[in-house]
């Protein structure tokens, strides 16, 4: 798993993988104010991100790579 | 080798023996749609499979063939046998290409010539039957749809108005960006929509935009609003890409050449990143500043514009409108100091603090015009085709441009002769290119690349010449339009800087380090665990598991001799008789075994007979011949050994038949035959033996010629001459010695002689016969073991010594009393069953001098065995059991007695003499 769920927080680790989206959108089904963690993230598939796109969440940590950073900045903060 | 590269190269083999049958197939029927799009399937295969491999060359040609297969699969282009040519050459291509690497582990560089040729003959075909559909049809939505591939080979790029979008990416961003253009990058606005079940393909948009070549800037939006929570669906791609790059074209689409459908790429004027934005602070209120700074520019005062626009950026809060636009005046002063017009547009944009039209700007360049231009929109309709070349450029300088690029063209006129001269195409093309930096279109840079390639590669100027006048005299009009209209301007020489700020450096460097650094492709485990039904195994472990089988099959045999001794020597008959139960038991499976490693070397017939209808179609065509290939049976099986060495000899039979076999049309209708001959190859399976017969309707063989030709050369004397039928005549083609180019022209001509072929088939224990008929065709008959590992034989005995009989060869074992055996002048026969059996003694036959024994009832044993056609019947002095023996052909010495095919090993470590009964009673 690359995804570590916490009461209210979902860590994300190295590369996030297709198969993690499903569960990540159960989980955000449930947690309306959950937070995201991507510090430790160094890609994410498309299904992870638009799922993050779509529940608008509320990351609190950015991704250390700067330019993977600005990507997703750019995703999930103007919603 | 690595094992993936390696099963790379095996697959490749099968595809292309795949999409070569089904070229073949498609030839006949043209219009089927399901062979095409499986043959579609194959190329594309086999490309994706190449593009793991860092063979370029490859995958190009590749990739060239399938798009063209694409664009026969939608119709738009159509099959033909040209195309079927160039495709086929193509494949042959990769086909050596796999065999290369197979030996080297790597392509030579000198194959990409090859590799360029082939492509572009089929890139040409592609090209070539799309402009007619577009001269025909449809231009506006072909031109559309292919807007990718055209715009780049025709030179006509369009500047869209810049997206919207443009204006969300950071100015520091887009100063770099214009930084780049200002030293020869073009800028590309590209919209990756990718299909919404790509995530179920295995591919992962975001991965893929990230890692687009010179990515400047990117963002992700959704195509559709987000549905609630509840009801989305992960897996469903609704994300949209929108990339800024400064890559060239033909990069980009070649980095998304799988998914050429699913991009958009807009070629951006560099002016276009010019967007001041800011806080208006309450509106405009810097007329002062404007008409200072236009004075200014107007003066010629660079610095002192310059200390102008410091001054005031300085006074003002950065976030202002004003600071933007100041900021951008002062990059374009630094960059491009003498552009006026772009210079006065952004100055001008200060009394409306809105962004200048630079669509507007660049077509109504009159000096004149531009204030008014520059703050009202236009039609964007006016704004497709703008020259490239005289972006913004001043009148004067244009005009030099024009009688630079003249000259040019009046030396690319010069004929090449002599290969000095290329270097003079050369210094052309760095004119060129010097020309097109300056006039900032730069985007055109690849495709004189293009041109230049194509000159040098052929060795004339004309892809030159045509790029020349694609690009500069189409819109000569217009050029020489604004000569006219602004005559006043003074010449000045072009700056060139081409300097990056350390900002966009950054970017860059950043970018390439995530591509190369720590991603990794998260596979699912279940996308690699799908069971493959057939297993491929080296042949090498096969032959090993043969041979094991075979000593097994020996050591078995001694359980009964050790049962005998049990018996004889020890007098322990229960032992004896328990050794006997054993050996029945280890016989059973030893036997299964063997047929199952038996079935396991079986391979069909169509293994030799796929490479016919290629052979057949190539080698008609060259002789300007007709023949309908016949395949029948194609799914008979034999030992993999036995196919093997099919496959020449079948090759040497059909050649000699197309060559010499078949008349020419004319001569077929003339003598009443259809004139498209027919060849049959037909392979089935009678007992034990494999059938393979080829027919033809040709005009057969002489058997006059074929007499004459052999008495010429000393096979036949004089008195066979006379006699001999003209049947067994025609089977003398086979003769050692016969076949010399000159002897059998009308034959074959090749100087591959049929006793090659002979000996081939005659090495696997196989025979050959032929018949033919004179103007009706020729019929030979190839008939073959089943398999050679093992053979099953019957023992006798003669005079005390223990031969073995190939139980193919025995057809039953009788005892006949002496009364029966009946003399017919010398020979000595029995009727049996109503037949006459003529009875040979075997001691006779090898020489032996005893009388063939009798057994206490006073009977013979007599062994019936097929010869041909006939049956013979063999005085033996008795019969023993049958064997399974490894046969195991004399050699050396006893290589050349002819009436033993081999010896084996017993189990009881004796030597066993096979006899050759075909031999023996001739």
């Amino acid at each position: 798993m690359t995804i570590e769920y916490t009461k209210n927080q979902a860590i994300f680790k190295d590369v996030v993988r297709v198969d993690e989206a499903e569960g990540l959108l159960e989980w955000l089904q449930k947690k309306s104010a959950a937070k995201i963690d991507l510090s430790a993230c160094t890609h994410l598939h498309s299904a992870n991100l638009q799922v993050l796109m779509a529940a608008k969440t509320n990351v609190t940590a950015w991704p250390i790579d700067a330019e993977f950073a600005d990507w997703l900045k750019l995703a999930l903060v103007n919603h | 080798m690595n094992p993936l590269l390696e099963q790379f190269l095996s697959e490749a083999r099968d595809f292309l023996q795949g999409i070569g049958e089904k070229l073949m197939q498609l030839e006949k029927a043209p219009s089927d749609t399901e062979l095409m799009t499986e043959l579609f399937r194959f190329v594309h295969t086999l490309k994706g499979n190449s593009g793991l491999f860092d063979f370029p060359e490859m995958t190009r040609v590749l990739h060239a063939g399938e798009d063209l297969l694409d664009a026969v699969r939608h119709g738009q282009v159509s099959y033909s046998q040209d195309l079927a040519d160039r495709l086929l050459d193509a494949m042959d291509f990769v086909g050596m290409l796999c065999d290369e690497i197979e030996l080297t582990g790597t392509i030579g560089a000198n194959y990409a010539v090859h590799s360029a040729g082939l492509t572009e003959s089929l890139q040409q075909l592609n090209s070539r039957v799309k402009d007619q559909a577009n001269d025909h049809f449809d231009p506006a939505a072909n031109l559309e749809e292919n807007s990718g591939t055209q715009a780049v080979e025709s030179g006509n790029i369009i500047f869209k108005a810049p997206p919207e979008a443009l204006s969300d990416i950071p100015e520091s961003l887009r100063m770099a960006a214009y930084n780049l253009t200002r030293s020869g990058s073009p800028l590309h606005w590209l919209v990756y929509s990718p299909a919404e079940e790509c995530f179920f393909q295995g591919e992962d948009p975001f991965f893929q935009a990230r890692q687009t070549p010179e990515l400047l800037w990117g963002s992700i939006v959704s195509r559709e609003p987000w549905p609630k929570l509840a009801d989305m669906d992960a897996y469903r791609c609704v994300l949209e890409f929108h990339i800024l790059s400064s890559a060239p074209r033909s990069t980009l689409l070649e980095y998304f050449r799988y998914v050429p459908d699913q991009i958009k790429i807009d070629q951006l004027s560099p002016l276009s990143v010019i967007i001041p934005a800011g806080d208006p602070n309450g509106g405009p209120i810097y007329e002062d500043f404007v008409s200072d700074a236009l004075e200014l520019l107007q003066a010629n005062d660079t610095q002192g514009l310059i200390r102008a626009a410091q001054t005031m950026l300085e006074l003002s809060s950065p976030d202002l409108w004003l600071s933007s636009a100041l900021r951008w005046l002062l990059l374009v002063l630094k960059l491009n100091s003498d552009n006026k017009p772009v210079l006065t547009a952004i100055i001008e944009s200060l009394l409306s603090l809105k962004p200048s039209d630079w669509i507007g700007l660049q077509v109504h360049h009159h000096p004149n015009e531009l204030a008014p231009a520059a703050n009202h929109s236009l039609e964007p309709d006016t704004v497709q085709g703008i020259d490239p070349v005289s972006d913004l450029l001043a009148p004067a300088k244009t005009n030099a441009l024009l009688t630079l690029v003249a000259t040019q063209r009046e030396i690319l006129m010069l004929p090449i002769t002599e290969p000095w001269q290329i270097g003079r195409m050369k210094a052309v093309v760095a004119t060129l290119s010097g020309c097109l930096v300056t006039t900032n279109a730069m985007d055109q840079l690849p495709e004189l690349e293009l041109a230049t390639e194509a000159s040098i590669a052929k060795g004339i100027t004309t892809p030159l010449l045509n790029w020349l006048d694609n690009l500069f005299y189409d819109q000569s009009d217009k050029t020489s339009h604004h000569v006219k209209t602004s005559p006043d301007l003074e010449p000045k020489t072009p700056p060139v800087e081409p300097e990056i700020t350390v900002n966009s450096d950054d970017t860059n460097s950043q970018a390439t380090e995530a591509l190369d650094g720590d991603i990794k492709y998260g596979r699912r485990a279940e996308d690699v665990t799908v069971g493959a039904k057939s297993l491929k195994v080296d042949q090498a472990k096969i032959d090993r598991l043969m041979n094991l089988i075979g000593e097994m099959v020996v050591s078995k045999n001694a359980l009964p001799y050790l049962a005998g001794r049990a018996e004889t020597v020890f007098g322990v008959r229960d032992l004896s008789r328990e050794i006997k139960a054993q050996y029945a038991v280890i016989n059973r499976i030893a036997e299964e075994m063997q047929d199952a490693i038996m079935q396991v070397r079986m391979m069909p017939v169509s293994f030799v007979f796929q490479r016919f209808p290629r052979l057949v179609r190539d080698t008609t065509r060259k002789l300007a011949k007709e023949v309908n290939l016949v395949l029948e049976g194609e799914d008979t099986e034999a030992d993999k050994n036995i196919i093997e060495s099919l496959g020449d000899p079948l090759v040497h039979i059909v050649r000699n038949s197309l060559d010499h076999g078949f008349e020419s049309p004319d001569v077929r209708r003339a003598a009443g035959k259809p004139a498209a001959g027919t060849l049959i190859i037909r392979a089935n399976q009678e007992s034990d033996r494999v059938i393979i017969e080829i027919v033809d309707d040709g005009k057969g063989i002489d058997p006059e010629i074929v007499k004459r030709k052999a008495y010429e050369k000393g096979i036949l004397d004089e008195t066979t001459l006379e006699r001999i039928s003209d049947q067994d005549a025609v089977n003398l083609i086979f003769a050692p010695g016969f076949s010399t180019a000159e002897v059998i022209s009308d034959l074959s001509g090749r100087g591959v002689g049929m006793d090659v072929v002979r000996t081939a088939v005659e090495k696997v224990n196989g025979s050959i016969a032929l018949e033919s008929e004179k103007g009706k065709g020729t019929r030979i008959r190839i008939s073959l073991p089943l398999s050679m590992a093992v053979t099953n034989v019957m023992i006798i005995e003669s005079d005390g010594h223990l031969l073995g009989i190939p139980m193919d060869s025995v057809v039953e074992t009788v005892r006949v009393t002496r009364s029966v055996v009946r003399t017919i002048k010398q020979s000595l026969a029995i009727v049996l069953r109503g037949r006459i059996v003529p009875l040979k003694s075997i001691n006779t036959l090898l020489g032996i001098t005893a009388q063939p024994k009798l057994n206490a009832d006073d009977e013979f044993a007599i062994l019936v065995v097929r010869l041909g056609d006939e049956s013979v019947g063999l005085l033996v002095d008795n019969f023993r059991e049958t064997v399974d023996i490894i046969l195991k052909p004399m050699t050396g010495l006893l290589g050349n007695i002819s009436a033993y095919s081999g010896s084996a090993l017993m189990g009881d470590g004796s030597v066993l003499l096979v006899l050759n009964i075909k031999e023996l009673l001739q």
